[in-house]
């Protein structure tokens, strides 16, 4: 293993690029370190936002104004504010009132208020879209359903649902992209994500070009995953005679 | 009260049904009766709530006045949501457009309500279903998707997933409007020989030829009333009321001429007459 | 099926939104009577001279990113679109890289690699952390810009482009005459989403060190030192950026309206 890493440290140090940090023991674990949580925040994100974006659009086609309304308000609210300043609201703000309240009984760690606010944040554009496809389902298909005597719980799942999720499917797929280049943001609160070990490697070794390098594939690499998971799911989905 | 022999009580029939949209009147008053084994068609203008009739007697909209009976059922008392739903287990109903699921095959379409509704076996459900696609002439298509088949085989899978549940009575809304004059044709036929089988129909047409050859009673219809009913022969042939004489004028092919502007240059027929240089 | 005649006359804005505006009325009122007394709300108007600078510090990256992107991504976009694949491809690359790469990785990038000053002859030009910011955030905004003309440009009915060209215009004349002319108007609220979110992007020069809105919250924040000035202090971030962007994704959502040709 460390004679290929010093094979390419080899190479790119032919291009003028200073990799040699990967031959530190101490600092290659706290980067393998940083890739790792990155993953880990990108999976917990996809599966809450997913969630949390199902639980909005529900509330916010429910017809019923008492739940329509906070939900259209929160949405609005999380659309138009920067993620950052979000993020420091629930951290600095509320998880300071939750530590006063509680003290050291307070469970939740700066990787846990970053799930949450990344997942609640995509979950309001991802109910956006959920949305829009509930409400392209035509109203001629849900009402020969009825006509076929379904309850409004068969209707959901079997025509409804379905319908919706394969309109709304392209836009969830680029908001799961958008949110996997969101949790670089976690390194501002000191979240050890790759950004954050980045930081920590390039102060010491200024070589924050190849580190930039290494960054940039890893999102990339990350971003292809979820872009390929997507064209899979929409080609298992797909229905013939819409879309191509 | 239509004039032709009543033998027994009659399966379908509605009384000064009265219906408003807001504050916009729809239907103002319908009489209607449809015996079992007949074949009713519902013919009007545009807007004068032929589709609304039909959406009546199968629960889908509630009329503000008057009674509607199918069977034993009184559906205008039908207060619960679950009441009307075994209603409509009863009674069929092909819609214009995106009547079938496109995310199902049509096979799936035509097993997922006699299934989930009806609590019928898959092996039990498909084997009936092949039959009825066999009936409608689309047997060779039972794993195509909807998006993948012509407006006129797509209704006619729409009418096998609504015998699929073996209904007593089938409402039609206007369902060859929607189609190329090429493939109405294939649509028409399933439904003749429903008629000629004795299925109780209930149509919403603009195909007046098709209406005259297999309704034995037709209602015309106009702004929410209906003007006059009676037997096809009666209706097509001998028409009592004024406005029905005009609509059928319409309807049945004199669209109006244009008349002739001889001395206007840029009129393509003139085009020859007159030197254009280029 | 019939329609229900909806013809009411359209009710002028105040009227519509009555409430809403008795309520804010009443916030802006009880702020102003109890501003004197509660030392909270006193910090609150004693630093909020510093916070304007701020966001106003913010709103000047914004836009001259959007300026500088929008620039930028036409002329990528324009190159993407050539037949020539020598220009294409690099276009294309170009949109790629700048798209998937996050915004903070972006920044720091810029801010790093640049050098604090510039050596133009014998002068030293300064170059402030906010440019590096406001450069790094135009480059991800030049491939999105690129990304909204190529679908202004693929949303044009290919029809179009078959009867310019049976009219016997050439290539360049049907792109001046015909398709850019449409495309402005289609391209207008998706660029006008994009600047929304820049803007909120530029929440992120404060972790690269510029003084911006965040940065003096911060600051501000540590100073007080009091739990509901904390609070308040970025419920008041909240509050600006909210008042900024949403008027803006408003303003989209009706121009979407009005040119929706779909």
């Amino acid at each position: 293993m460390s004679h290929w890493l010093e094979l390419f440290v080899h190479w790119t140090a032919g291009f003028g690029l200073n990799y040699s940090f990967l031959l530190d023991a101490y600092q290659r674990a706290t980067l393998v370190q940083g890739a790792l949580t990155t993953v880990l925040l990108c999976l917990f994100t996809i599966v809450g936002s997913l969630l949390s974006g199902v639980g909005l659009a529900a509330m916010l086609t429910s017809g019923k104004p008492w739940l329509a309304k906070p939900a259209r308000v929160f949405v609005e609210v999380t659309r138009n504010t920067p993620t950052l300043v979000q993020l420091y609201c629930a951290f600095l703000v509320l998880n300071m009132l939750l530590t006063q309240a509680v003290g050291a009984a307070n469970p939740l760690t700066p990787f846990a208020w970053v799930v949450i606010v990344i997942s609640l944040h995509k979950g309001a554009f991802h109910a956006e879209a959920l949305r829009a496809g509930i409400e392209a389902v035509p109203a001629v298909t849900l009402e020969a359903a009825s006509s076929l005597a379904f309850n409004g719980r068969q209707l959901l799942w079997n025509v409804q649902l379905p319908l919706a999720l394969r309109f709304a499917l392209p836009s969830l797929i680029n908001n799961l992209i958008d949110l996997v280049k969101m949790t670089a943001v976690a390194s501002a609160i000191a979240v050890g994500d790759i950004t954050y070990a980045s930081i920590m490697i390039w102060t010491q070794s200024d070589n924050v070009l190849e580190l930039m390098i290494l960054i940039l594939s890893f999102f990339g690499l990350l971003s292809f995953i979820v872009n390929c998971v997507g064209r899979y799911l929409e080609a298992r989905l797909r229905m013939p005679g819409y879309g191509h | 009260m239509p004039s032709t022999e009543t033998v027994a009580e009659p399966l379908v029939s509605l009384r000064d049904l009265h219906l408003s949209f807001a504050s916009n009147p729809v239907l103002k008053g319908i009489d209607l009766d449809v015996h079992r084994g007949q074949a009713v068609s519902i013919i009007g203008p545009s807007g004068s709530g032929k589709s609304t009739i039909l959406r009546c007697i199968t629960g889908l909209l509630q009329a503000q006045r008057g009674t509607i009976r199918v069977g034993a059922t009184e559906v205008h008392k039908l207060a619960q949501e679950a009441q009307r739903i075994e209603l409509r287990k009863r009674v069929g109903f092909v819609f214009q457009q995106y009547n079938l699921f496109p995310h199902l095959s049509v096979l799936e379409n035509l097993v997922i309500a006699p299934r989930k509704v009806l609590g019928r076996s898959r092996a039990d459900a498909e084997k009936d279903a092949r039959a009825l696609l066999a009936k409608v002439r689309m047997e060779h298509k039972a794993d195509a998707y909807p998006g993948q088949l012509s407006g006129g085989q797509q209704q006619r899978v729409a009418i096998a997933r609504a015998l699929a549940m073996r209904p007593e009575l089938i409402l039609f809304d206007e369902v060859t409007s929607a189609l190329d004059p090429e493939t109405v044709g294939e649509v028409l036929t399933v439904i003749r020989e429903l008629t000629e089988e004795g299925m109780t129909c209930v149509l919403v047409t603009h195909e007046m030829r098709f209406a005259e050859e297999i309704s034995d009673i037709v209602y015309f219809t106009e702004n929410g009333v209906i003007v006059e009913h009676g037997s096809a022969e009666q209706i097509f042939q001998r028409p009592t009321s004024e406005r029905t004489q005009e609509f059928l004028r319409h309807a049945l092919g004199d669209p109006g001429r244009r008349p002739a502007v001889a001395n206007d240059p840029y009129l393509l027929t003139n085009l020859g007459r007159y030197s254009l240089s280029v | 099926m019939a329609i229900e005649s909806s013809v009411t006359a359209p009710v002028a804005w105040s009227r519509r939104h009555v409430g809403k505006l008795l309520l804010l009325i009443g916030a802006v009122l009880w702020l102003l009577w109890f501003a004197p007394q509660s030392p909270v709300l006193k910090a609150l108007l004693q630093w909020s001279p510093a916070l304007a600078v701020g966001f106003g510090q913010n709103i000047l990256i914004s836009l001259v990113a959007i300026a500088l992107g929008s620039v930028l991504g036409l002329l990528v976009g324009a190159l993407a679109l050539s037949p020539v694949r020598l220009l294409r491809l690099p276009a294309r690359i170009w949109v790629q890289v700048f798209r998937n790469a996050p915004w903070l990785v972006l920044i720091y990038f810029t801010t790093y690699v640049f050098p604090f000053e510039i050596k133009i002859g014998s002068t030293y030009l300064s170059f402030p952390d906010w440019v590096k910011v406001t450069i790094g955030l135009a480059l991800p905004a030049s491939a999105n810009v690129a990304e909204i003309f190529r679908g202004a440009i693929a949303s044009i009915p290919s029809t179009q482009w078959e009867a310019a060209r049976s009219l016997a215009f050439t290539r360049g004349q049907i792109f001046r005459s015909i398709i850019l002319p449409q495309c402005f108007k289609r391209m207008l609220p998706p660029w006008m989403n994009l600047y929304a979110v820049i803007t909120m992007g530029t929440a992120l020069a404060s972790l690269v060190g510029v003084h911006d809105v965040i940065d003096t919250a911060q600051i501000a924040s540590n100073t007080v030192n009091i739990t509901g000035f904390t609070v308040v202090i970025y419920l008041s971030l909240l509050v600006l950026f909210f008042a900024y962007c949403y008027p803006i994704s408003r303003l989209t959502q009706r121009l979407e309206r009005r040119y929706a040709f779909y």
